[in-house]
């Protein structure tokens, strides 16, 4: 799926508990 | 089967979503799955990750999947209301396809402690499973699904799973998350097939697969076993993704496949790369599965009737009382043994629980899971 530009930037600088994995 | 979706669960986890990014910016993913619980003690989230769950809602591709609902208490608490009130909330913002909770219920001692384990497949827990569906359908207002559980005790445990779920679920014409890697550590721990653990689900009720890697840990109960345990922090085993190859096609209603793989097993850039190789390659097995000219979906899982809720929702005082005991016994005993000590002196001897036939491999490991998450995860 395509997503914006300005989202995939916005994702991109902010990578700079989920429940999965219980076990 | 209809079209297949390639999915990710996806969390705002930094490592994680480092490794999810340039699947996301090569347009691969077609789906998340997103553990909308997680959050509701943090109470915000950033505008660029609303924005993301946002994309995906809005193109019916945000499926939601809960892990604090603690489905069969036998109690039922203000905080599973409060947790229904939430996710009513949570559901106005963001469209969920469908929502999915864990089988089981919660060791710890309030609602966000502990990890899933096993019940006794009893009419009286039947009946409180399908209450609780009831009123998660209600709150959530789409299909709701539950996904099959790593942790057995006994062997019996493995093969009346699949029958159980079916049962649960078919009140609210519901469906089944099928995860392999759950059906792997089984295969493994238990010494049966995974294809003859597969047959004993009904797999027209799967809508969605997960796939996911874990862990070996040695036995200290009988040193000369591993356990397999379902502990999503390494890459998918070969197994798994031959066992995703067999099964799609015996899936009629399967939507979803979904790699889930935890931030603490994608710290290096070599993990994620590593990552990023199995989504490709679920991809790969996923896109080989659809056809253009595949029937649509036979089910639609919505609820075939109207709901109805009682005012009270049942308990059962026994229940809780044993499930309190087991909770207490796996985080405080000091091995498998002491455990053993204990639970042939608490309520739960010479019941429906049958810890008599337990494996003690199998309560050493739930002991291991029950301390792993004692503490939590807000502290």
């Amino acid at each position: 799926m395509k997503l914006s530009k300005s989202l995939l930037q916005a994702i991109a600088v902010a990578v700079t508990c989920p429940g999965c994995g219980l076990g | 089967m209809s079209r297949l979706y390639s999915s990710i669960a996806c969390n705002l986890d930094t490592n994680s979503l480092q490794a999810a990014l340039p699947l996301f910016e090569s347009e691969k993913v077609q789906a998340i799955e997103w553990s909308f619980d997680t959050l509701f003690a943090l109470g915000e989230m950033p505008d660029w990750f609303a924005e993301l769950l946002r994309a995906y809602s809005q193109e019916g591709r945000l499926i939601g999947h809960g892990v604090f609902f603690s489905l069969f208490s036998g109690k039922w608490t203000s905080d599973q209301q409060q947790w229904l009130n939430q996710l009513k909330i949570t559901s106005a913002d963001f469209t969920f396809d469908h929502l999915t909770e864990h089988f089981g219920f919660m060791t710890g001692e309030d609602f966000h402690k502990g990890a899933p384990v096993s019940i006794p497949f009893t009419a009286s827990t039947l009946a409180i499973g399908r209450d609780r569906l009831q009123r998660l359908q209600d709150a959530g207002s789409c299909p709701v699904g539950l996904e099959n559980l790593a942790v057995a005790y006994s062997l019996d445990d493995v093969k009346r799973q699949g029958d159980f779920l079916a049962q649960l679920l078919e009140p609210i014409n519901g469906f089944i998350i099928l995860d392999l890697h759950n059906l792997y550590c089984q295969s493994y721990n238990f010494a049966i097939e995974i294809t003859d653990l597969q047959a004993l689900y009904p797999l027209d009720r799967v809508r969605e697969i997960h796939i996911s890697g874990g862990s070996w840990v040695p036995s200290a109960v009988n040193p000369t076993k591993q356990i397999r345990r379902d502990t999503h922090d390494d890459s998918v085993p070969a197994a798994v993704f031959h066992a995703l190859e067999r099964v799609m096609g015996q899936c009629p209603n399967l939507k979803y496949v979904v790699l889930e793989q935890l931030g603490t097993g994608l710290t290096t850039e070599a993990s994620r790369r590593h990552f990023q190789e199995d989504f490709l390659r679920m991809d790969a097995l996923v896109q080989a599965a659809h056809r253009a000219d595949s029937p649509p979906m036979l089910n639609s899982f919505l609820p075939l009737n109207p709901p109805s809720i009682p005012e009270i929702a049942p308990e059962n005082p026994l229940l809780y009382k044993q499930q309190t005991q087991l909770s207490a016994i796996l985080e405080t005993a000091t091995d498998c043994a002491q455990a053993q000590l204990f639970l042939k002196a608490s309520s739960l001897a010479n019941s429906d629980w049958e810890i008599e036939n337990w494996h003690p491999e199998m309560l050493e490991t739930a002991i291991a899971i029950a301390r792993k998450w004692k503490d939590g995860f807000v502290q």
